[in-house]
Parts: structure tokens; sequence; C-alpha cells
């Protein structure tokens, strides 16, 4: 291997990353839910509304704070983004929890809501609904790991091919599973979250407070999601556009379930999915049209849900035949 | 405050359908479905959105009054006094085109409901009505006129096309258990954009101006009555069609049970998979035909650039409904009225019409909350307020 496929396949690397982190964070924002049985539908929404309020407060942030650095104002519109897109993860809990919705329905509602209404306060408050290019907005800062000039393989990959570091939300993506992972596992709380979304009434007579569990799941999920939705807006580009996850959080959903509910495995999932975007864009510099190239991630992942099903079916069908086996074998030796 | 209820209300939901291991809670039931909510609580969901919607406006606007005035009644015809010829109706033209989106309304809010009816989740109309219309408009283009019965034989395409297309996210489920949210939803973009694909490299008219499918010959459409397409007639015609097949087939019967107790179909051993895929299936049958009388009533050529996102206004509609075929077409035109008045509201106010997607997405979130009860919460705040414990004020008994 020369040197300089090692640094286009880092660089290719690095790509992946980038396109799977906002999967990534949806994924993980849908496992807790998940996992809490309170499966949250609406991620793709939940990411637009971090996307807008990101935008729409680092905007603000200078007004308010005049004096402050821009990193200050950039945190300040990162944390209006995520507080916006956990209270709307709270609002979809309080619809279901409290007033009985149709968890999925209601998703979907809340889906339909972030959609309208960042179109909307976007043409109120920039005056055009496509995006916020008219407005200056800021971004969170990229992490650089100093030191790494002698070893330029290791450079592209920690440092991305500008060699200007990561986005701070693709570490903090990268920490989230683990993170994620140690807290569903290996904790209390984690162990009510599963316990919760498991066997509720076995839960509830246990003494844990399943509705307050679920709350906190679904205000988790829309913390993730909004990193995820933040990212978009104030990493991947420094603008909101209408629509701008583009199906992502949905695609996050069918990761949950390909990763078969663990961060592990929802980590996986996003990784293929990222691959097939960067793949994506990368056919699209060969000559194909471009509807072809933007139908690949659908496609994808219709393809691997089919895969995925397939060999769940394969294996249950085995285990039924082992147990058939096994219990026919006991049959033959009693009788 | 009731903590034991609100806490064991949610359970309850999971139970039947969390028997085995493994199985997921998008899969599982979860909740209420809004056709048996009870008493009729739609009235209060959409007073409720409506109210929010208002305060909104006073919020944003300077002008919140004359806003939902034109919200609520722009799309109205709107009766003038003239000298020369007495009473007159003014904006004929836009109360027709709140007719034609009523029309389109309807069929894709019933494509909705026969899915919601099963419980099945497909949100797939979107796909289902552009591979439909594209296909009706290449038969009909392709067709000779048939003595002028080619629309109706392009119509027959359309539901076919709609059918096969909305088979496929209720087979994935069945087959390879994949949630059918997702895969309709990417089923969604591949149709779109198999569409554009299609429009563009091939399928289109360069002497049209702009990028559309050839038009269709006015022998190949269906005839006009009183100045509308005789496909309008379809605001009757598909909720009876509908209703029959829900409420007096088999296969309607079955997709009922499959919807309102699960546990019991299987049970009882009714075809649970037919029954889920068929739902799908038959909803994207009248989407399909919702893009028959797109391509043949409304457009006669369909641009390359066919807006998405008519299909979750399906199932805006179809929850307005309360997933009723009878009222899907006066839940219908109410959204189509407010739409029409949402662009007069852009027009003649400071404010922007998405304001009612946002109404919409309020509507939806209210009218599925089947415990909140907007009136019962104003008595009950009123009864503490005036002192409380007054006996004659129902309070908590009103809360189901």
């Amino acid at each position: 291997m020369t040197p300089d496929t090692g640094l286009v396949a880092a660089a290719l690397l690095a790509a992946l990353l980038r396109a799977t982190v906002p999967i990534l964070f949806a994924a993980l924002a849908g496992t807790v839910s998940e996992r809490a049985g309170v499966i949250n539908v609406g991620l793709e929404g939940l990411m637009l509304v971090a996307a807008f309020f990101g935008v729409m407060g680092t905007v603000w942030a200078p007004q308010w704070l005049p004096g402050a650095g821009a990193g200050l104002h950039a945190a300040l519109g990162a944390a209006i983004g995520l507080a916006a897109s956990v209270a709307l993860a709270l609002l979809l809990g309080l619809t279901h929890l409290r007033w009985g919705a149709d968890l999925i329905v209601a998703g979907i509602g809340i889906n339909l809501l972030a959609a309208g209404a960042t179109v909307f306060l976007l043409a109120l408050w920039a005056g055009d609904k496509g995006s916020t290019a008219q407005l200056a907005s800021l971004a969170l800062p990229a992490l650089p790991i100093p030191g790494l000039d002698r070893w330029p393989l290791l450079d592209a990959l920690l440092n991305g091919d500008d060699r200007r570091g990561h986005h701070v939300l693709l570490w903090a993506g990268l920490a989230a599973v683990p993170l994620l992972h140690a807290l569903l596992a290996h904790t209390r709380f984690g162990l009510r979250l599963r316990a919760t979304g498991e066997q509720p009434e076995a839960a509830l007579a246990a003494g844990v407070a399943v509705d307050r569990v679920r709350y906190a799941a679904l205000a988790l999920s829309g913390l993730l999601a909004g990193c995820g939705g933040l990212y978009l807006s104030m990493g991947y580009l420094t603008l909101f556009q209408a629509d701008m996850t583009g199906g992502r959080g949905f695609i996050a959903l069918a990761a949950v379930f390909l990763g078969g509910r663990t961060p592990l495995g929802a980590f996986a999932a996003s990784l293929l999915f990222g691959a097939c975007a960067v793949g994506a864009t990368q056919l699209g510099l060969l000559d194909w049209p471009p509807q072809a190239v933007q139908m690949l991630p659908a496609l994808a992942t219709l393809a691997a849900m089919v895969l995925f099903g397939w060999q769940r079916r394969r294996r249950a069908r085995r285990r039924a035949a082992a147990d058939f086996a096994r219990w026919q074998a006991a049959a033959a030796s009693s009788s | 405050m009731g903590r034991v209820d609100q806490a064991s209300a949610p359970v309850a939901g999971h139970t039947p359908a969390r028997a085995g291991t493994g199985r997921t809670s998008a899969q599982a039931g979860t909740g209420r479905i809004p056709a048996q909510a009870g008493p009729d609580r739609t009235p209060a969901a959409l007073l409720l959105a409506l109210a929010i919607a208002f305060a909104l406006l006073c919020l944003v606007s300077s002008e919140p009054v004359n806003a939902l005035r034109l919200l609520l009644t722009g799309a109205l015809p709107e009766p003038r006094w003239s000298a020369e010829g007495g009473w007159v109706l003014g904006r004929l033209a836009r109360f027709g085109a709140v007719l034609e989106k009523t029309a389109l309304l309807t069929l894709l809010g019933l494509g909705m409901l026969f899915g919601l009816r099963a419980r099945q989740f497909s949100m797939g109309a979107d796909g289902q009505m552009m591979l439909a219309a594209l296909a009706a408009l290449a038969a009909g283009v392709a067709m000779p006129p048939l003595g002028g019965a080619s629309w109706l034989l392009a119509g027959a395409v359309a539901v076919a096309v709609g059918f096969t297309f909305g088979l496929l996210p209720g087979w994935l489920k069945t087959r390879f258990e994949a949630n059918e949210i997702v895969s309709s939803l990417m089923l969604n973009i591949v149709a779109l954009q198999a569409y554009r694909w299609i429009v563009a490299q091939g399928f289109n008219d360069p002497a049209a101006g702009f990028l559309a499918t050839p038009a269709l010959a006015a022998a190949a459409r269906p005839p006009l009555l009183a100045g509308f397409s005789a496909l309008l007639l379809l605001i009757v015609l598909a909720p009876w069609a509908a209703g029959l097949v829900l409420n007096r087939s088999t296969v309607g019967y079955e997709l009922r049970v499959v919807g309102d107790a699960p546990a019991f179909a299987r049970q009882a051993g009714l075809p649970v998979a037919r029954s889920i895929v068929l739902a799908m299936a038959i909803g994207g049958a009248f989407a399909g035909g919702a893009g028959w009388l797109l391509s043949h009533g409304l457009l006669g050529r369909l641009p390359a650039d066919l807006p998405a996102g008519l299909g979750f206004e399906g199932l805006v509609v179809a929850l307005l409904a309360a997933n009723e075929p009878r009222r899907v077409p006066w839940a219908a035109f109410g959204y189509a009225l407010l739409e029409g008045g949402a662009q007069a509201m852009e027009r003649a106010s400071d404010v922007p019409r998405e304001m009612v997607l946002v109404i919409q997405a309020l509507v939806v979130l209210a009218v599925v909350s089947v415990r909140l009860d907007p009136l019962a919460a104003l008595r009950r705040g009123w009864a503490r307020w005036s002192g409380g414990a007054a006996p004659g004020l129902p309070g908590l008994e009103a809360r189901p």
C-alpha cells in the first residue's frame, strides 16, 4: 500500500464518519426510547428543530451577550437548539403518557409539527422560506489533535483531510456509543429503563416509576437527536435549510432495529448507512443520473431491512427445528 | 394526582402484544386508535388546535383577528352586491380549487384510512400516488381514445399500480419483519426519484416549456360536468366504495378485527398477515385513484417537480375523519378550505401560509390525544378557581 492510497483511504474513512454521525446520534436516540418501550418516531422532527433553533440561537446570541466571544455564542445557540428538541420530545411524552395518544401517530404529528414550525418560523424570522443563508450563524468548533504531523496517515484519520480536526460533535457521537452502552447495561437507571421497556407491569410492581423513566428516556432521546440535528446545521453546514434532515431520522429508525436495539448495533448499522451515503456521493462523481444517486440510500435501507429480516427468520426457524428435534428425542427416550 | 392511573394506562396497552420476547414497541400496539375513542371529540380537538393557532397568531402578527378571519373564510365564495348584476358570488375560481383539493385529499385520506383501521402505519401514499399518476398518464397518452372510455381504463391502471406499490410495505413487514413506517417512507423516496428520473430522462414533452410529461389529448380526458372534471364525483363515490369494502366485505371485516383486536384475530384463525398486506394495498389503490385524479382530472400533464408530502395531508384527513369513510370528504373539505384560506392570509396579512402546516400538526396531536379534554380541564380549573368542591360541577368524573 503506497502512502497515497493510504491517505485516500483515511480521507474516505473521515468522510464516512462525517456521514455517519447524524444518523448515529438519531439511532442512539431511537435506541434509548425503544428500550424504554416508547419508540420515538419523531426523531426526524427533533433533529430539524434542534438544527433550526441552534442556528437561530447563534443569530440571537450576539444581541443578548454582545461582549462574549464567538465560542460562547455558538455554545449558547447549541444549548437553545438542544432545549428545543428536548422540549419537543417531552411534548411527545406528554401526549402519549398523559393524554393517551397513540405513540406512533403522535410521533408522526411531532414530525409534521417540526417540519411546519421550522418553515413557518424561517419565513417569519429570516424572511426566506428556503434557508437561513442570509443570516450570519456560527458553527461549533472542530477539535484538532496536535502533534501528529509526523504521521500523515494518522493525521488524516484523526484530523480529517484538511487537518483542521474533526467536529466536536463527531467526537461526542463516537463517545456516546460506549457511554450509552454503559448507561443501559451497568447503571441502576439503565436497568430500570430496560425493565420498563420489557415488562412495564413488573417494573411498576417493583416500584419503578414507569412514566417517569419513560419521560426521562424521551428527554434523553431528544438530547441525542438534537445533537444529530446540530451537527447538520452547525458543523456539516453553517446554516439551516428547510427539511435539511432529509429522512435521516427515519433511516436512523431503521438502524435501531437493524442494530438489534443496542447502542453498539446501532453504531454498526449507522456506519452501514453512512457508507451508503458516501458511496452515493462517490457515484455522483461518475456520470450517474442524480435521481439514481439520491435513490441509493433508500434502496440500501430497504435491502438491509430485507436481509436482516430474512436472517432473523432463518435463525428462528433453525431454533424451532432444534427445539423440535430435542422434543422428539425426549419423547422417543421416554416412551 | 392519580399517579397509578396514569402509569398503568399505557401499560395496559402494551400487554397483549408483548408476550413474546424481542418484540419491539413499534410492532406492538401502543395506545388507542382514534376510531374507538368513544364519544366524538374531534370538534373539541379542532377547537383546541385552532385556539393554539390563534394564540400563535397573536404572538407573530400585528393583526391576528384579521389573519384568523382570512384563514377560516378566505377560500369561501364571497357574496357581493353589484349595481348591474344584483348579488353575485365572488372568488369562485378559488373555491373551485378548494373543491379539486377536496377530491384529492378525500382519496388520499381514504388511502391512509385502510392502513390505520388495521393499525398499520404505512406512509406510502405519496409514492403510490406519483407512480400511479405517471402510469395513468402514460396509458392515456399511449391508448387510442376507445370511444371516449380510455380514461376509465387509465383509472384501472392507476388503481392497479397503487395497489401493487401499496402491497410492498405490507409484504416486507409480514415476510421480513421490516417496520412499515420506515419501509414505506423509503419506498416514497424511491418512487419520487423514479418519477423524476422517468420524466427527466425520457418521458417528457420538449414543447411544454417546462420539464413535464406530454399532455393528454382532450379525447382521452374524462368529460366535464358544469365546468369541472367528472372525476370530482369521486368526492362522493370513493368514500361510498371505501365504506362498502370496509363495512360490507369479508376483507374489510378481517382487517377491522386485526386492527381492533389483533390477539383475538390470531386466536380466531383470521389470516392476520394477509389482512395486514391487503389493508395497505387497498389503501394504495385509493392513493392510486388520487394519482388518476391528478393526471386525468386536475393537471392533464404532470410536471417533473410534483410536490411531495401530500400523503401526510391524507393522514391528517383520515385522523380528522376518525377513520370513518363517510366523514372523510368533510374532513378533506375542511382541510382544503383551511389551505385555501392560508393562501389568502399570506396575500392579505403579515402571516406566511406555512401557518397551516403548524395547524395541521396541532390537529394531529390534538385528535390523537384521546384523554386530553380541554373542556373538562377548563371546568376543573373553574371549579378550583371558584373555591373548588362545588358539588354540582363534575370534576374528575369528566375524565374517562
